[in-house]
């Protein structure tokens, strides 16, 4: 049996301001895209069964295209593998978080998807003779879980669900997503399942030899760059699918092109550099990106730049870089703050702004809402608080 | 507690001679008594010196008799046969009486004054009284003062007195010498007993200026030490010696038991198991991590191994929970034998494919192989001691109690485990006490059958490199250890020559034929050789020679008793044994409950569930236990697959 194995889709996720000809927001149209290509690729490589690990949605209230486009998709594969049935959980992204929300995932119903939304369930599927144990994000946040073991009665047993393993969490929260269900080894018992789909992690990664995080399609995180990182470390092939050979859970990786790469350039060190030198080597490093940056999402990270050299820097210049790239995020660091601003102890090891930072990422917005910008309107404004704090209280000692 | 001397000057009993055969120097003397006298082997006397008018008092000196003669005036042994002549039935018809003679031999104990130092005077000798005796073993210094420190040890006895003799905690605990052996042969000796009465002593005695006091205790040999919180049977004679030394008659007040479970993991492997006494052992579980941190010791029960140390801390430095490359394309996380099983199958297959070396990663194939062996080893002979993937259940490191005895029961465990088992836990004993954070300041590490772990031949061990260390350095940490043997000459020399005080009961002969004993006399050798149970000769740095005391039985159950009146339990089936283990914890548990909940799962799930409701304790465990199993997921059969309605396309493409 061949199995698929899909998550994190966050369709209706939005980013940056840039449009597509037709008004809607390019970053969403990609993620849709990504996930078009993933069901064209789908349609070829003909899986058995089909799972999707969690937060299809990027929000429980999704935007209207992401519903209809989600509706097409999921037709289009129900038209094409007539005989894969398809099962589909919540993640912590579109589970409602009071009854009276509803879910919209219900409506897949109709296309005979097996949507899983509060309660775990066991799906049997005697014509693979298979079940999957399916288990979304709000079994597991209660009291009470269910058991996360195979039953007798079926030759094959699949575990699905959306959680991040506690040895895996990345410390930033930026990989994984902050309110997911936190899950342990033991937890899982992969050994006793011929495979588990896990999502919630959204670089792909093995858990065990028959455990994975099959990864998200598109950098749906504010904070793709610490992904591009981890992949780039871990050398993981990129985005995409698993497919999976059941039994012996061999895995296969499906990539699926990005429409737009995450191109993070060299960064610069700007200690004792003039506005003119930096001019030139953000000159230099935007000249050198391969591919070039039209309509990629670029970074530039400059480190230990003075308050006023950041002034005097040709601004036209980088204005000229934004509007080529989809987003050109040139990121200034000042030098080091030798003291915390915000009243922490010494020493402590999240000064206040990271902490807001941390707290406004993972605090539920709504899906139009730029999340980035919000993050670093909230982080000024904390920024200016303590600055005059620390002036009054500079006046008065 | 001692005695004034007696009022009125008793009368001699000896007299001390020499001459110039028999001189008297300044540790040794020689005194007549009567024919009839109270005295013998042993016996503490005082020599009084002529007085020496206005300088005060004449010269005191206290010894100790370590040998006896007797003989008459007869020039040959022929007189006396031809004055019988001949016939041994008529040598008492013999017309004269011969004079006799009782002549002994005593090592000084103490001179007083001490300076100058010189040979014993010619004096009087009378039976040490109390006071004499806490003279003669310079007890004085410790038993009476500011901040006393005396430890009752046992009784002295002799010439129908009785005087209590005390050890100095400062040299039986540290910190200026410490540790405690004692040997002699098994089942007359008294060492197990001896030991469980010191601890009581202790317990009662250790100086409140010297903080608190625990102990741990490995109970390697049947039931020895599983009741030790029971009373047993004590006569009026012992009674009397426990007032007389000053402590109460009962059994420990606070006992933990610690035992690790049989290899179906839910029986602990222990005496300890009659229904009334199970529910206070606590399990003895270690994983993975647990078993790295020490697995040298696995290793090195042959001999030390510095290629496989280096591979073992490899392990635990950069494989053991972290994400780790095996080098052949595979990555890896270990935290569990089975995930370690695997790295080591890929090494070896990803070798062989590669055909490349013998090498991998600076780690020769044969140290991994070892390595490996060792380990599956442990997991499978200890399978109750170290679990694959369950949680582990340790001793209270960092919450030892005050007074409080932790016995954990290794006599049924795996030489291998037992290594183990001894090592983790000296070790983290040390660690928390180096930190200042065990709880207590001082424990007592006793270990019976030291002959096993510290023998004196045979191969380095870790073991017995960690025994020799804290017989050398445990003093100043208050980690102390009270050992026990049959047979000292089998002893590593200075484990056995660190230990501060020394205790001997019965020794056998042959052992005392051996080197290590000949400053003792003849005399003394036949004494040990025929010692009367419950006597001990002890050797504690503020005695001068060996004193011979008489301590009372132990005041708790003998093991032999405690499995009479606690007979221990048959192994019970495992859902029983689940049953039985979850209703100690919450009594108004019914065992269909527990049964329904846990038919049909995973004896692994049960037991972690359980281990978890164990650490927890929470108010509700049925509750707790249900929800660490998880709930059980019924399956449900998909629907009969319907064709999808053919739809219309959606007007538009949404994006
Ligand atoms: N102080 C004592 N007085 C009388 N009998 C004792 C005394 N101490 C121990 N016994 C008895 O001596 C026997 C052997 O004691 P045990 O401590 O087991 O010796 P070992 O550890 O040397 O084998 C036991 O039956 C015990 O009851
Ligand atoms: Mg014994």
């Amino acid at each position: 049996m061949k199995l698929a194995h899909l998550a994190d889709l966050h369709l209706g996720f939005r980013q940056y301001d840039r449009q597509t000809p037709r008004g809607g927001n390019q970053r969403e149209a990609d993620v849709a895209e990504a996930f078009r290509r993933a069901v064209d690729d789908l349609l070829v490589q003909r899986p058995d069964l089909i799972v999707v690990s969690g937060d299809v949605f990027h929000s429980v209230r999704p935007t209207n295209p992401a519903i209809l486009f989600l509706f097409q998709q999921l037709h289009r594969l129900r038209a094409g593998l007539a005989d894969a049935p398809i099962v589909v959980i919540a993640g912590n992204h579109d589970t409602p978080r009071s009854v009276e929300t509803g879910t919209i995932l219900k409506l897949y119903e109709a296309l005979g998807v097996h949507v899983v939304v509060d309660q775990a369930r066991r799906i049997a599927f005697p014509q693979l003779d298979c079940a999957v144990l399916a288990v979304p994000h709000q079994a597991l946040m209660q009291a009470e879980r269910p058991a996360l073991r195979p039953e007798r009665g079926a030759a094959h047993n699949i575990l699905v669900l959306h959680g991040v393993l506690e040895d895996i969490i990345d410390p930033e929260w930026s990989v994984s997503d902050y309110g997911s269900a936190r899950l342990t080894r033991p937890d899982l018992a992969a050994a006793q399942w011929d495979y588990v789909a896990l999502g919630g992690y959204h670089v792909l990664h093995d858990v065990a030899a028959n455990a994975w995080y099959a990864g998200s399609l598109e950098y749906v995180n504010p904070r793709a760059w610490v992904q591009v990182r981890e992949e780039a470390s871990r050398e993981v092939p990129g985005k995409g699918y698993l497919l999976v050979e059941v039994p012996g859970a061999r895995t296969s990786f499906r990539p699926v092109a990005a429409a737009r790469k995450h191109l993070d350039l060299p960064p610069i060190h700007g200690a004792g550099l003039t506005a003119r030198q930096l001019d030139e080597q953000i000159a230099q490093r935007v000249a050198g990106s391969k591919p070039a940056i039209d309509d990629q999402v670029v970074r530039l990270i400059v480190y230990d730049v003075a308050a006023g050299t950041a002034r005097d820097l040709d601004h036209p210049a980088i204005r000229q870089y934004k509007a080529r790239a989809l987003n050109f995020h040139l990121d200034v660091r000042r030098p080091e703050p030798q003291r915390v601003v915000g009243g922490g102890a010494p020493g402590r090891r999240h000064p206040l702004p990271d902490t807001l930072r941390e707290f406004l990422g993972r605090r539920p917005l709504d899906a139009d809402l730029d999340r980035d910008e919000f993050v670093r309107l909230g982080v000024a404004y904390l920024d200016r608080v303590g600055g005059e704090a620390a002036e009054r209280a500079a006046g008065s000692g | 507690m001692i005695r004034p001397a007696e009022p009125g000057s008793p009368a001699p009993l000896g007299r001390v001679v020499a001459t110039e055969l028999k001189p008297a120097t300044p540790h040794q003397f020689h005194f007549w008594t009567a024919n009839e006298t109270t005295i013998g082997i042993g016996a503490i006397v005082k020599v009084e010196g002529p007085g020496v008018g206005d300088q005060g008092p004449g010269r005191v000196v206290y010894g100790v008799v370590t040998d006896g003669f007797a003989y008459s005036d007869l020039a040959t042994p022929l007189h006396d046969v031809v004055a019988a002549e001949g016939d041994p039935a008529r040598a008492a018809e013999s017309p004269s009486v011969r004079q006799e003679i009782r002549l002994w031999t005593a090592a000084v104990l103490r001179q007083q004054p001490e300076e100058p130092l010189q040979p014993v005077p010619l004096g009087a000798v009378y039976v040490a009284s109390d006071a004499d005796v806490a003279q003669a073993l310079r007890m004085d210094a410790y038993v009476t003062g500011a901040q006393p420190s005396g430890i009752p040890v046992g009784l002295y006895t002799a010439a129908g007195l009785e005087a209590p003799v005390y050890l100095d905690a400062d040299f039986l605990l540290g910190p200026e010498a410490a540790h405690l052996n004692i040997s002699g042969v098994s089942g007359l000796a008294t060492k197990t007993s001896a030991v469980e009465f010191l601890l009581a002593s202790i317990f009662e005695h250790f100086p409140a200026h010297k903080g608190r006091v625990a102990a741990l205790c490995f109970n390697v040999k049947g039931p020895d030490l599983c009741f030790l919180d029971r009373p047993g049977a004590l006569d009026d004679a012992d009674r009397r010696r426990y007032e007389r030394l000053g402590i109460t008659p009962q059994p420990f007040e606070r006992v933990r038991y610690y035992a690790p479970f049989k290899a179906d993991g839910v029986n602990l492997n222990t005496l300890r198991t009659h229904p009334d006494l199970v529910g206070d052992v606590e399990p003895l579980v270690w994983g993975l991590s647990e078993v790295l941190d020490f697995a040298e010791v696995l290793l090195n029960r042959d001999d030390i191994d510095a290629k496989a140390d280096a591979f073992i801390d490899f392990l635990s430095d950069r494989v053991l929970n972290k994400e780790f490359d095996d080098g052949f394309g595979g990555s890896h996380r270990v935290q569990t034998f089975a995930d370690l099983n695997g790295l080591f199958r890929a090494i070896f297959d990803g070798l062989e494919l590669s055909g490349r070396s013998d090498m991998w990663r600076t780690h020769h194939i044969a140290t991994i192989r070892k390595v490996r062996n060792r380990l599956s080893n442990i997991s499978t002979r200890c399978k109750g001691l170290v679990t694959d993937d369950g949680p582990s259940s340790d001793l209270p490191w960092g919450r030892f109690e005050d007074r409080t005895v932790y016995v954990v029961d290794v006599a049924n465990v795996d030489p291998l485990g037992q290594d183990l088992v001894f090592a983790r836990a000296v070790s983290k004993l040390r660690e928390h006490l180096e930190r200042r954070d065990l709880g207590v300041e001082a424990v007592v590490v006793f270990v019976d059958e030291l002959n096993k772990y510290a023998p004196g031949d045979g191969p380095e061990t870790y073991v017995r490199k960690m025994l020799l260390d804290i017989s050398e350095r445990g003093r100043y940490l208050g980690l102390v250890l009270f050992a026990a043997e049959q047979f000292r000459s089998q002893v590593h020399r200075r484990v056995v020559g660190n230990a501060g005080t020394t205790l001997f009961g019965r020794m056998d002969a042959d052992e005392l034929a051996t080197p290590g004993y000949h400053v003792l006399s003849p005399a003394v050798k036949i004494k040990l050789a025929t010692l009367p149970i419950g006597e001990l000769m002890v050797r504690h740095p503020h005695f001068t020679q060996p004193i011979f005391v008489r301590f009372p039985r132990p005041a708790v159950l003998r093991g032999r008793d405690g499995v009479e009146r606690f007979p221990p339990a048959a192994d019970l089936p495992f859902e029983e044994a689940v049953v039985r283990q979850l209703a100690r914890l919450d009594r108004r548990i019914r065992p269909n409950q527990v049964k329904d909940l846990i038919a049909e799962r995973r004896p692994d799930d049960v037991r972690r569930a359980l281990a978890a409701v164990r650490r927890t304790r929470p108010d509700d465990a049925l509750a707790y236990f249900r929800r660490m199993l998880g709930a059980r997921v019924a399956p449900a059969t998909a629907p009969a697959r319907e064709a999808v309605p053919p739809l219309n396309p959606i007007s538009e493409e949404p994006y």
